[in-house]
């Protein structure tokens, strides 16, 4: 009897079995945190701005003018390109009044090889280099003319490929001495997900992400970091010209993503330059992209790389709900025009 | 109380009630574990269950575009680069399964050996078309002669594997040029025709020829792979555009084929590029074909070749629409796993960069 008595006062601890399945429940998603952190490849790296040359094309007007503030507040030496000198002088004024500081102007087309090498040169050595340059104009491929779509993949792919090229040899030298330096490309979310009248557009931005993942390969042993950044729609000059011309199809399933600020999509931009982010998303929408489409991107966060890995799946369902939304509105719209039509 | 009894027969009272509780509370104690435990396997074997058949059934009814199929057999094929590897291989199994073919190529000497192996090979007489892809008036004069296509498939493509700083602008242009805006061109001259009497001719494809490098971008391949991922952009958006004309897009990413182009492509291929893209296996043009055409009689959008492809595929998901509800199961259950391993990967990748780098310093 003593002994049922005995074992009776030893039964409770027949509870631990629930403690220990609970505490090795917690050990793997640890193990995988930890994992991880020994394994991301490139390392995470710190970017400075103060006191560096950041050089930005498109630096006239929208994200590319507000980036041209931000990064001469922060006390950098800021080069902006653009085709128009006009533009140029005023956003050089703009900078000055709202700064004090003066920014170096030049005036050049990134189509022009010869005019970008001579530019580059002038401004001198480069420690972050901003491509981003972009023209859009949506429209349907059938309806499309071709010198449209030449247009777009000129400007917004073979652009960025002649800028990085008239850029990369100054940026290679002395990065011992100078520090990490970066290169870093203007997307979108069009170039993370392709949508209707997107065709050209889509194509010259997706076509970055490969020029990315494969420049960062080349570049990673100059000490030279590349990253993407991906606004959704923001409010700019481009915007509102591109709203002109939108097919109605591609303002419905735009508007899944939000509007944005080129002062906020600039901010984040900066901020995710100076971590050495490969993938920069600029809102929650972007993140959710930005984490469906990681695909074979690099990651330098732990934390990130945890996350993209236990949500992928979760956000791939998602994604599909979404395509099962836009391709009901396509069916919607259709029928209703032709209905019209008819 | 008074005990009737003496003290030693109180104490074997008091004994025996401690006994019986202590019997009664262990007997409860093994029991509602077990009873706990048996609701709780149970209910964790439904949800094991459930879970995943709720997941099939939600995904097989939301699932968009629907799942479609694309005939071969006495339909149009209409297939670009067809001279010789991967699109000669299709241009032959297409001629074999009772489709019309039509090729088009730069080298009307090319086309016309490549006619005669067809012929040899299937008895099918293919058409040929000399045209650069690059000249929008060639092609579309092309088009015209071949008549309404059902099965176009953009398989033209050049691949100069060079690191950037190296690289002369006018060979990224050209594959700029040839693989990405030929491909614009092609799509635009074909598809006007294309669109017309979908109902009485059935649903058409639009096929693009792509590559594992449009899927990840490697070493030597800024241009290449930005011009295959480029493809990608404008097949998703394509799609939405022409689903509502019967027109499927799929994209097929072969690794490298045995073919005359990589053997060009590896005169000049860096070394670092040969390590990295040694991860996924070398197939056979015919195989491609295969696997491709499979692919795009199922009207699937991606379509990988082979079992890395299939890896990548997954990892790559992203955004694209997907129509075959068991694939977007695989998909939903094994991106995060697959995510996982291609940061093992980039490890492996970037510790191979860092490798070849100190090895060459010391050199």
């Amino acid at each position: 009897m003593l002994w049922s008595l005995e074992y009776l006062f030893e039964a409770p601890s027949m509870a631990d079995p629930n403690l220990a399945y609970l505490s090795f429940l917690l050990l793997v998603p640890l193990s995988i945190l930890f994992f991880l952190y020994l394994i991301v490849r490139p390392r995470p790296v710190r970017i400075p701005i103060k006191n560096r040359h950041v050089f930005i094309t498109g630096g006239s007007s929208g994200i590319g003018l507000a980036l041209a503030h931000q990064a001469a507040s922060e006390g950098a030496r800021v080069s902006i390109l653009a085709r128009s000198l006009d533009k140029l002088e005023d956003a050089k004024q703009a900078i000055r009044l709202a700064t004090g500081i003066d920014v170096a102007v030049f005036a050049a087309d990134v189509r022009d090889y010869d005019a970008v090498t001579k530019a580059v040169e002038e401004a001198g050595p480069i420690d972050v280099l901003i491509v981003n340059q972009g023209v859009f104009v949506p429209q349907e491929l059938e309806r499309q003319g071709l010198d449209e779509v030449k247009f777009m993949v000129d400007v917004n792919l073979i652009g960025a490929f002649n800028m990085i090229k008239a850029a990369l040899p100054a940026m290679k030298l002395n990065r011992s001495v100078r520090g990490p330096a970066s290169i870093a490309l203007m997307s979108s979310q069009a170039g993370q997900v392709g949508i209707y009248g997107y065709t050209a557009y889509s194509a010259s931005k997706f076509g970055l992400r490969g020029l990315a993942e494969a420049l960062q390969q080349e570049v990673i042993a100059d000490d030279i970091h590349v990253s993407l950044i991906f606004p959704p729609d923001t409010d700019t000059p481009g915007l509102v010209e591109e709203n002109k011309r939108r097919p109605q199809l591609t303002a419905i399933i735009a508007a899944s993503s939000g509007a944005m600020k080129a002062d906020e999509v600039a901010m984040k931009a900066l901020s995710g330059i100076k971590s050495g982010s490969f993938i920069v998303p600029c809102n929650f929408d972007g993140l959710l992209l930005s984490i469906a489409t990681a695909g074979l991107s690099p990651q330098r966060s732990f934390l990130m790389a945890f996350v993209e890995v236990v949500a992928i799946g979760i956000i791939r369902f998602v994604a599909l709900c979404y395509q099962w939304n836009w391709y009901r509105s396509i069916e919607k719209w259709t029928r209703k025009n032709s209905r019209i039509s008819n």
